[in-house]
């Protein structure tokens, strides 16, 4: 089983989480045209490469972002929304 | 014991406990720590199973479960590894997958007619005329498959362990057990893992006739023992690699998980066999094979044997041969050179060895079950075509192959290895190893006995390294010299029946054939000849398979390539994965009165709920309509204890809930209770509840069961979004919860409380705290099930005190039990669609009729912006609520059946009941936009076909039907 | 032994011709390029060629042809779907793959031995009876079964499954059928070849040249292709595909598990299926259990195999079948699922000129495998989408018009 890192409590069996889909930034609902809205909310990026996605540690009921890649299933870093140390552009 | 030599040094059989067992109803004796093959073996007893296809006698192949030739049963038990598996006192075994015993199998005949089974044949015929296919697939059915399975065989519940380590080292060889040592010593926690039940591999039977190693062995596994932080697991194998160092270990026992924070492979080779006629008769084997006979089990091959060898490893397997008292016939090597460092020794012994020439084919005794002869002729290596007009026949009852070896690099290749061909050793080596899995030894293309402990240590130490210590970097060099495999030991024969895939009897012009057919990718000639493919994945095989491939297509072996790797290492029983098994179910407090009271249980969700209480003897449908009636006359009560309970606390509740659901929350009054309703983001129906604000800044938020945890986890995520200053509280368990509804609810509560009932003061839709049978309790008016009912909320522990206290209180006013069966009833009654049986996983809330309940007005809340494109659009369906006509008789319709109307499906109904109280038929049905109106008819087909009118009505029926 | 066998025995060359030719290089142009050489592309090129004349075509297979999700599924061909264009479909396929194995002259070994989808509680029954419903009123035979019915079809079978999740009732499919996987690929490949498709192995697509709204070329690692048709037919590759191609969809990548035991003698006679117990199982003619679970619970472009599945796999199979436990599992494998939000899949044209999906199979595309390429060939030489795939249109999502096979997809298969 893999391992995954929840930000408030460590390293973990990836049995413990709930994976919660890509990290998405909505388009303004009072801007955007319904073709914008209906591909946000149907259309996803599914082509393999680097993804923050949303994550839940059950146990502590925490939800987090990974940055992964899904091709290899490597996460390289884990943290709470918000707390991303690093100038990184949020949710492109 | 005829075969059975004097003591050898190390033996693994125990000569002081004899042990009785049957084979094919045949009587045996062996010693404590033979395998059923060894023992049958000592015995001279040499046809030890039939083939898979063509039905051949065979008998040992590799010892060492590299290939399935010898499955027994025991009659409890089947496909039992006679090779490995340990005989015991007792058995009674018999071969599998025979008709009329292993010596004299009928279904032998299909070896004759094999010209009439080319490659894939089963592909090409039996398909037409289409309509015998079924007798022929019947016939194919039936002879294929291994063992018979036992129905009656019990469930066993094996264990599951888990265990950490720093180095997992696998394989116990000479290369693993330095590793292990060396990483020891560093301080590192180690185990070591081997399928054998006694350590030391190769080191233990490879002796090239020379005893004397035994004691490097014994040095070795003596400073194993002495060091503590070594954890030896053997009769034991890594089944297989999964993502970060877990490893499956499997032992009669059970599965072990261990999570190694770095991994040595030092699982060896498979020894390959050379390819020519009749290499599978019962006495040809590996001569890896010959020696673990002799040496593990003091058991000699054959009397009288030729050695057929394509590198050197066969002379060594000749002087172990002659130690044990086995007389060699003739060496015969297929190289043009010979072997530099063994030719002497032989010579010295007298042996002739017969350079460039190759074993033509076996010759097999009268009845087939064994050899008497080889045909040998010299061999041309460049074309690997053996010379017949030179050949000779020598006479020998047994014949051990070497040509060659296949890393055992299974969980290398499911870790992501990369692997190259390495000439130098004709066989994959790792060229990119992933990070924290190092590989030492045969595996590593290292086979000389000193450069492996080298090996051994160096991979130690880059662990050691890996893990943050002090290690020097000692790099190893390459292998030199003569290579340890050939690179084509083949030989063709017009005739065939020279076998590569013993499991699946696939022979060599099998593969050119799947070739020539178009399968000349390495994929698709395992899939059309099903090479590798039997229960011993290729373990003998593969890499043959591969140089026969590279051969027909004229290209180096790299560029062939291999098949993927997949686990397991070793088949593996389900009992071991599956373990124990786990259902795990979550109770209410009051489980037990439920049980007592002879509920009916349904699951709903994770939890166990009480459907309903059927009297002795009563149907189901008649304690639904008992309880039902009790509610609507006098009084009942229901353990809503599963009800998804959730506290939103914080200044800004009310707005979290304004964006979480679709209804308004900021204007509520503290005390009241309002309905809500989730969506998703597309607009669709998820769950819905109510909302009972406690506090400015404290709402209780009580939801249906199954969805709970789901809601829950949603609102966690929507707030780490929002950061809103609120803090939300899953009570689902802390609290349990009670519905008691009826026209004598009131009257019965009032007894247990001080709390002023009357419906002035405590309204519909309203919230109070306060004590009940002296129990804190939140109180909230609903009218789910009923219009005089009370939810009571109370800590779940406390939940038993009082519902004993409210059947106390209402047996003057016959209050009923009931369960959640009949609340599905009791809410039809009163005209609520219920999330999950009235919807999909499509509705949205306009298709029920829920437009009362969205404020489109709101900044924002979840799915808002889809409502807005939905409500331009035409409406596809909606649900209406329907009665059948009065003192409809006919067949009742159930749920599910559709609405039709000729050919077109209007919908389907998605509830339906008859109510005694109402004494009608009811129900939520999707129709066309078009019969949705009061008064419209439509037409439900029931499950026999028939039609039933069914016609829109008002909801709730209760007060439609009743006016109450 | 039938008599075709005969020559085999008699002659001393193999007889058997390729099954297909083996070329070089692409030519400059085609009229139409599939990419995909899995069983729905070259079903698409066969019939595209059989039955629209077209045959300058050529299929592009980045590995060996069906070994994408046509040699990684567990071969279950039914039609017992939740919404009637759904039903519709699939029982078209059913028809076809009845008559496939003479029509392409090659056992395709295709076995009907019916398919019980195991119903352990009330809702899952609730499911079963929607099903049924809306499967007689298109005409395709299922239907409701209680637990004697099962019982007689499977007496190995424990309908109390250890206790655990007693079985109420089923539904039961009379058309649920097996077949070798790897035949239907290879028939549908011989077949176009001899009608003048030609198919290319090893050959990667690049890129995709689109040009003011038309497809106009694909680039290959063997060189660059002029055409005006391109039919995308890849799975669990399509993201990758119509990335090239800027168009956006819903389709998101999860891996699907399966694994198989040592071959047995005939036992299970029956397709079994249980939702709640996440188990689907059958008996090879190999002899061998074939069985899987549900989809991965994330995203991941990978084959890779878990421990866990084959563990809650194994443990489930133990609480129907408990005498298995030392039946032994010879190997685990996965194929890539492109799921998309409403189970159903994405087939027709897109707002590229020239580019036609076939997509969004989830899980059960082997199913769909002759009706896709016909339907997919028809679209290609009208352009223009038959009604039987109208609802499964990539507009759909932005019509708000979902087809809900949701339903049935608990764990389907």
């Amino acid at each position: 089983m893999k391992l995954l890192t929840c930000p408030m409590n460590g390293t973990r069996p990836l049995s413990e989480f709930v994976f919660g889909g890509e990290y998405r930034q909505a388009p303004d609902q009072d801007t955007c045209t319904d073709a914008q809205w209906a591909a946000f909310v149907h259309n996803r990026s599914g082509a393999p490469g680097d993804k923050k996605e949303w994550w839940y540690h059950s146990p502590s009921g925490t939800w987090f972002i990974a940055e992964r890649n899904t091709l290899t299933d490597k996460v390289t870093r884990t943290y709470l929304l918000g707390q991303n140390n690093t100038t990184q552009e949020e949710g492109k | 014991m005829m075969f059975r030599t004097p003591k050898q040094v190390g033996e693994w059989v125990n000569r002081t406990k004899k042990i009785n067992f049957t084979f094919e109803g045949e009587e045996f004796s062996a010693f404590e720590g033979d395998t059923i093959s060894s023992a049958l073996w000592a015995a001279g007893q040499k046809v030890l199973g039939r083939s898979f296809k063509y039905h051949r006698a065979r008998g040992v192949l590799s010892l060492a479960n590299h290939d399935v030739n010898v499955l027994v049963t025991d009659g409890i038990d089947t496909n039992i590894r006679a090779d490995v598996v340990e005989v015991k006192n007792g058995m009674v075994l018999t071969a599998v997958n025979t008709s009329g015993g292993v010596k004299k199998d009928k279904n032998s005949y299909i070896d004759s007619i094999s010209p009439l089974l080319p490659v894939g044949f089963y592909y090409k015929a039996f398909h037409t005329p289409r309509r015998l296919f079924p007798f022929w697939e019947n016939v194919i059915r039936k002879a294929a498959g291994l063992g018979v399975v036992n129905f009656d065989y019990p469930r066993i519940l094996k264990r599951k362990t888990h265990s950490h380590c720093d180095v997992l080292v696998i394989g116990a060889g000479p290369t693993g057990l330095t590793a292990a040592c060396t990483a020891a010593e560093a301080g590192l926690e180690v185990t070591i893992v081997d399928e054998n039940l006694q350590l030391g591999g190769s080191l233990g039977y490879n002796r090239a006739g020379d005893t004397s190693v035994m004691s490097r062995l014994d040095n070795l596994i003596s400073k194993v023992i002495s060091l503590p932080n070594i954890k030896v697991m053997s009769g034991s194998y890594a089944a297989g690699y999964y993502p970060d160092h877990l490893i499956p270990i499997v032992s009669e026992a059970g599965i072990n998980k261990v999570r190694a924070k770095s991994v040595i492979v030092a699982s060896g080779a498979f020894e390959q066999p050379p390819v020519f006629r009749y290499n599978d008769l019962p006495g040809v084997m590996l001569g890896s094979a010959a020696q673990r006979l002799l040496y593990r089990y003091a058991v000699k091959p054959f009397n009288n044997g030729i050695v057929v060898t394509a590198n050197d490893y066969g002379y060594r397997v000749a002087l172990d041969l002659l130690q044990a008292g086995t007389k060699i016939v003739a060496l015969v090597d297929m190289r043009q050179t010979g072997s530099i460092v063994y030719a002497a020794a032989l010579a010295k012994r007298g042996i002739k060895v017969y350079i460039g020439h190759c074993v033509y084919e076996a010759i097999a005794s009268s009845d087939k079950s064994g050899v008497r002869g080889a045909v040998i002729c010299p061999y041309d290596e460049k074309q690997s075509v053996a010379l017949t007009d030179k050949q000779f026949t020598l006479e020998c009852d047994g014949i051990a192959m070497s040509a060659g070896w296949a890393p055992a690099g299974a969980l290398l290749y499911q870790a992501g290895t990369g692997m190259q061909f390495d000439y130098g050793v004709e066989q994959f080596v790792p060229s990119r190893l992933p990070n924290g899995m190092f590989a030492a030894g045969k595996v590593n293309g290292i086979f000389e006995l000193e450069q492996r402990l080298r090996d051994g240590v160096r991979a130690a130490n880059d662990a050691i390294r890996h893990l943050g210590g002090q290690a020097p970097q000692n790099d190893v060099e390459k292998h030199v010299g003569i290579s340890p495999s050939h690179a084509y030991p083949m030989v063709p024969h017009p005739k065939g029946k020279n076998f590569v895939d013993f499991d699946e009897d696939i022979q060599i012009k099998d593969f050119v054939n799947a070739a020539k057919e178009g399968f000349d990718n390495i994929e698709l000639m395992k899939r059309f000849t099903t090479v590798g493919m039997g229960p011993s994945q290729g373990k003998h095989s593969n890499m043959n398979a591969i140089r026969i491939l590279a051969k027909i297509r004229g290209l180096p072996v790299e560029k062939i390539g291999t098949t993927t790797s997949r686990p397991f290492f070793h088949p593996t029983p389900i009992g071991h994965l599956g373990g124990r098994g786990f259902h795990s179910h979550r109770l209410t407090s009051l489980h037990d009165w439920h049980q007592a009271n002879d509920a009916v249980f349904t699951d709903i969700g994770a939890w166990k709920r009480a459907a309903y209480y059927p009297a002795a003897g009563q149907s189901k449908e008649d304690a639904i309509q008992t309880e039902a009636f009790a509610v609507r006359k006098t009084a009942g009560i229901i353990d809503g204890s599963s009800f998804g309970k959730i506290e939103i606390h914080g200044p800004d509740a009310a707005l979290f809930l304004e964006r979480f659901f679709t209804g308004v929350y900021t204007d509520q009054k503290v005390g009241s209770c309002r309905y809500v309703m989730l969506l998703d983001e597309t607009g669709v129906v998820i769950d819905d509840g109510i909302a009972s604000r406690l506090a400015d800044d404290l709402f209780y938020l009580s939801i249906g069961t199954s969805n709970a945890a789901a809601v829950y986890r949603e609102m966690q995520r929507s707030q780490q979004m929002w950061q809103l200053n609120i803090g939300l509280v899953n009570v689902t368990g802390a609290f349990g919860a009670i519905n008691i509804a009826g026209p004598a609810a009131r009257e019965i509560l009032s007894t247990l409380t001080d709390l002023d009932l009357s419906y002035g003061s405590f309204p519909m839709s309203s919230v109070r705290e306060s004590q009940v049978a002296g129990v804190e309790t939140r109180m909230i008016r609903v009218a789910f099930v009923a219009d005089n009912g009370y939810e009571l909320h109370a800590p779940m522990g406390q939940i038993p005190h009082l519902w004993n206290a409210l059947i106390e209180a209402g047996k003057k006013h016959a209050l009923c039990p009931f369960g959640s069966d009949t609340q599905r009833l009791l809410r039809l009654e009163m005209g609520h669609a219920m999330p999950g049986v009235d919807t999909d996983g499509l509705t949205n809330p306009f298709e029920i009729g829920a437009d009362w309940a969205i404020k489109m007005d709101k900044p924002y809340f979840i799915g808002q912006r889809s409502l807005t494109i939905l409500a331009k659009r035409p409406l596809r369906k909606q649900l209406v609520p329907f009665v059948l006509a009065e003192n409809y008789k006919g067949e009742m319709p159930m749920d599910c059946n559709l609405v039709v109307d000729g050919r077109d499906i209007l919908g389907r109904v998605t509830s339906i009941s008859y109510s005694k109280y109402l004494d009608r038929c009811i129900g939520f049905a999707y129709v066309t936009p078009a019969r949705k109106e009061v008064g419209s008819v439509f037409q439900i087909r029931a499950d026999s076909g028939s039609l039933v009118a069914a016609t829109v009505v008002k909801s709730p029926f209760i007060k439609t039907l009743k006016g109450a | 032994m039938p008599l075709r066998l005969l020559k085999f025995a008699l002659s001393k060359e193999h007889p058997a011709p390729r099954f297909f030719k083996s070329h070089e290089t692409p030519k400059k142009s085609y009229d139409v390029v599939i990419i995909g050489g899995g069983g729905h592309g070259l079903a698409a090129a066969y019939y595209l060629a059989k039955d629209h004349g077209i045959t300058n075509v050529c299929v592009l297979e980045k590995g060996y042809i069906g070994g994408g999700n046509t040699g990684r599924n567990t071969t279950i061909v039914r039609s017992n779907y939740l919404t009637p264009e759904g039903v519709n479909f699939y029982d078209a396929s059913v028809k076809i793959y009845e008559g496939l194995s003479e029509e392409l002259d090659l056992n395709l070994f295709y076995s009907t031995r019916g398919h019980f989808t195991l119903a352990h509680t009330e809702s899952a029954m609730r499911t079963m009876r929607w099903r049924a419903e809306v499967n007689k009123h298109v005409g395709v035979e299922s239907r409701v079964v209680g637990p004697d019915e099962i019982a007689k079809a499977c007496p190995q079978l424990d309908l109390s499954c250890s206790g655990q999740a007693p079985i109420l009732g089923a539904l039961f499919h009379a058309p649920g059928s097996v077949a070798r996987h790897d035949g239907v690929a290879w028939g549908y490949a011989r077949g176009a070849d001899r009608l003048g498709a030609e198919i290319y192995q090893n050959t990667e697509v690049l890129g995709i040249d689109v040009k003011n709204g038309k497809v106009c070329g694909v680039k290959t690692n063997k060189g660059y292709i002029e055409t005006k048709q391109v039919l995308s037919a890849v799975a669990g590759f399509t993201p990758r595909i119509t990335e090239m191609v800027d168009l956006e969809t819903p389709i998101v990548i999860h891996p699907l598990q399966a694994c198989v035991t040592e071959p047995m003698k005939p036992w299970l006679d029956t397709i079994l299926v249980s939702g709640s117990l996440h188990v689907y199982v059958s008996q090879s003619s190999r002899g061998e259990l074939v069985m899987g679970s549900s989809l991965d619970p994330y995203e991941v472009h990978s084959t890779r195999s878990t421990l866990d599945f084959v563990e809650g796999l194994t443990s489930h199979m133990l609480d129907m079948f408990p005498f298995l436990s030392n039946v032994k599992v010879v190997r685990q494998w996965a194929g890539m699922a492109d799921m998309t939000p409403d189970f159903a899949p994405i087939m027709g044209k897109t707002p590229i000129e020239g580019f036609y999906l076939d997509a969004g199979w989830g899980t059960w595309g082997f199913k769909a495998t002759p009706i896709s390429g016909k339907t997919m060939a028809q679209t290609i030489a009208n352009d223009s989408a038959p009604d039987l795939i109208h609802s499964f249109r990539l507009s759909r999502f932005e019509d708000y018009e979902l087809t809900g096979e949701k339903g049935a997809a608990s764990v389907g298969h």
